[in-house]
């Protein structure tokens, strides 16, 4: 009995472990994609950012050894992701400058950039490394993962705080914790998120108190940029090392309907995120039982698509409530 | 000249220079990647033609690569066609992958389980197509005026379900066992489209393409729907000060699109693979937005940009077996294309011809008939 709890409890750690790790290539892109989203600069191209930068991490890691062979050999997986969040901030920059300075709808700038991404990364894959499968035959390295000291010595918490082997989740994990609160702080505590926040409601408004809609629409793209590009390189520099064709599968245009389903704000977002994850993370586990894997692959686009309806009736009942009490205000009055 | 052709002169220049810039950009960036440019570039602009040889007696050779062409380009037409009508009403519905799964799903039903004779057959399985379509275009569409809910995200989420529902119902109901991947046994022969160009995999599926090119302007162009499309796309606000039903017009027109998808879901099941096999044809349903943008969503212009686009997407796969460069390339290009087609303000001089007309129109005094020759 004993045992079995004992057993119980550290398979629900693991399974905690694992909707992290799954999570956590959602949550970055997400974040970035929920600052454009509140700046009214919605940024549909988070998958091709992500695959951007995964695969300009791994090129430039890889080269790295070769083109800078006097630094020291902890510095090369960083300089590959320098250069892969460029990389994304490049792709969000020509979503800005198309849209803003050009007059193209954001919709299909966005398009535009991630079929330029799709495209792009498997043309130059063929192109340097002669398969258009995976950079596998290139050796480029990871980005380190962090181990909390002193919570190994308990075993459960080791495993909660420092994954299931007690080697410490990605970077990256880190980076999308840390994220999550300086969005928050930004986008709620900061002049320029009070800014960003008033753009996105209403821009007329906004520009007539002098803020500068274009300027913040940039930054709202670029920052965007930044955080799906730290996405992508979990994928290319965590998950694996190497990048592989289309190796976000989606997660950009899910991270798209995590924005959606957390109601437009950062721990909503995150929390999106994680139910995501978990519901990823039990389609794995319910694999193993004698249910189709398209079945439980629906689950997560369903439940989106049914949390976008309950948003959307709430956010109307709402605004109905509020009419309501508004007129009969008026009524009294 | 008067403005309208005028305009319609300016727009297409406008399009020739945008496809031609984005050529010339692809073959720099082909140029930089690869030992002979030249000769890759050549195959991808004239590969899908087909050779007329004199050497030994007339012959005409490459008629496979010319009827790939002709096969990816009805696709294209019908995915363009779906994607134009709900550009029209400005909604932004990029469900037409999803509806070519669930098309050709439903065709593909009809053709194994549903004995019928010849002629029927195929109508009954074009009909399973459309509505299946019409069906999963429907419910993003209704979401989307009733609920507001965003219909980019619903239409990317029901593409997942749809592809999975695909798979789901193909493994566990309809594979043929005894074959060695997952596919349905062959379609009966009287479920399979006839075919038109012999040597290649050209349908009649070319003529429903025809038909529907012409269904969708006379739709747009000569219907009350099509008209309150129009002016929902125009403004939707206004559209509803003016009485129209926004709601069932937006819903409508994502319906009406959903059919078009199923249509090329036809093609690809009953016309190309003639059974149903586990990955259709992955993304094409993506392809039909730059076939709509070349077009500026003009259905008697997606005949045309569907056209040229095959023949690039079929000249890409030609350069990639015989270069070495990928058929990648083309996404290059089709991305430089979207970029710059929708880049209202790239061209200063299209700009100042507007402004130079608008001035000549804002001034009473103008001299008549001056408006009209500017």
């Amino acid at each position: 009995m004993s045992i079995e709890v004992v057993l119980r409890s550290i398979f629900t750690v693991a399974f905690i472990a694992t909707i992290i790790r799954i999570s956590t290539p959602l949550i970055l892109p997400a974040l970035g994609g929920l600052i454009s989203e509140l700046a009214g600069a919605a940024n549909i191209a988070l998958e091709g950012i992500m695959l951007s930068a995964a695969f300009i991490g791994v090129i430039i890691s890889a080269f790295s050894p070769l083109w800078f062979p006097d630094l020291p050999v902890w510095i090369h997986p960083w300089v590959g992701a320098l250069a892969g969040i460029l990389a994304g901030m490049l792709m969000a920059w020509i979503i800005a400058f198309f849209h803003l300075e050009l007059g193209t709808d954001i919709f299909l700038a966005g398009l535009g950039v991630n079929i330029l991404a799709q495209g792009g990364t498997v043309f130059l894959m063929f192109a340097i490394t002669g398969d258009k499968g995976s950079t596998s035959a290139l050796a480029s390295p990871a980005l380190p993962n962090i181990v909390i000291p002193l919570v190994n010595n308990v075993r459960i918490l080791g495993q909660l705080f420092n994954a299931e082997n007690m080697t410490g989740y990605n970077v990256m994990t880190f980076a999308a914790v840390l994220l999550t609160g300086v969005v928050w702080v930004f986008l709620y505590r900061t002049p320029l998120g009070a800014h960003l926040r008033a753009v996105g409601e209403n821009p007329e408004a906004a520009a007539s108190v002098g803020i500068n809609v274009k300027r913040i629409r940039y930054i709202a793209l670029l920052m965007s940029g930044f955080c799906a590009a730290l996405g992508g390189l979990n994928l290319s520099m965590g998950y694996v090392t190497f990048f592989q064709t289309n190796m976000t599968a989606g997660r950009g245009f899910i991270a798209l309907a995590v924005i959606y389903l957390g109601a437009r704000h950062p721990i909503g977002t995150v929390i999106a995120a994680l139910i995501f994850g978990a519901a990823t993370a039990l389609g794995a586990q319910l694999g193993t039982l004698n249910i189709p894997s398209q079945l439980i692959e629906m689950i997560p686009p369903v439940a989106t698509i049914a949390a976008l309806v309950i948003y959307n009736l709430r956010r109307r009942a709402r605004l109905i409530a509020n009419v309501r009490k508004f007129q009969e205000k008026s009524a009294l009055a | 000249m008067n403005p309208k052709r005028r305009q319609l002169l300016v727009e297409l220049l406008r399009i020739v220079t945008v496809v031609l810039v984005a050529l010339g950009l692809g073959f720099i960036i082909t140029w930089l990647v690869s030992e002979d440019p030249v000769n890759a570039f050549r195959a991808l602009l004239t590969g899908p033609l087909p050779q007329i040889s004199w050497t030994d007696g007339f012959a005409i050779k490459g008629m496979n690569r010319f009827g790939n062409w002709l096969e990816d380009s009805i696709t294209l037409i019908l995915v363009g066609l779906a994607v134009a009508v709900v550009f029209r009403a400005r909604q932004f519905s990029l469900g037409a992958e999803g509806q070519i799964f669930l098309g050709a799903l439903a065709a593909g039903i009809v053709s194994m389980h549903l004995p019928a004779p010849l002629a029927v057959h195929i109508g009954l399985a074009l009909i399973a197509a459309a509505a299946a379509g019409f069906i999963w275009g429907l419910i993003p569409g209704v979401l989307k005026a009733y609920l507001s809910v965003d219909e980019i995200v619903s239409t990317l989420m029901l593409n997942f379900i749809a592809v999975q529902l695909y798979q789901l119902v193909l493994i566990q109901w309809l594979r043929d066992p005894k074959e060695g991947f997952i596919a349905t046994a062959p379609f009966p022969v009287s479920a399979v489209l006839p075919l038109v160009i012999p040597g290649t995999r050209v349908s009649i599926a070319i003529f429903i393409a025809l038909i529907a090119v012409f269904a969708v302007w006379f739709l747009i162009e000569r219907t009350g729907l099509g008209y309150e499309i129009r002016i929902v796309g125009a403004n939707r606000k206004f559209a509803e000060y003016g009485g129209v039903n926004t709601k069932r017009v937006i819903a409508l027109s994502m319906a009406v699109s959903g059919a078009l998808a199923g249509l090329a879901g036809l093609h690809l099941s009953n016309g190309l693979l003639k059974r149903l096999t586990l990955n259709l044809s992955p993304g094409i349903g993506f392809e039909g937005i730059v076939v709509a943008l070349l077009a500026r969503n003009d259905p008697k212009g997606v005949l045309l940009a569907g056209l040229f686009y095959g023949y690039l997407r079929t000249g890409a796969q030609i350069m990639e077996r015989s270069s070495d460069v990928t058929r990648e390339v083309v996404l290059i290009i089709q991305a430089i294309m979207i970029l710059l087609i929708t880049a209202e303000r790239l061209f200063p001089a299209y700009q100042a011809w507007q402004q130079k007309r608008k001035a000549a129109l804002a001034v009473p005094n103008a001299l008549p008939g001056e408006g009209a020759a500017n």
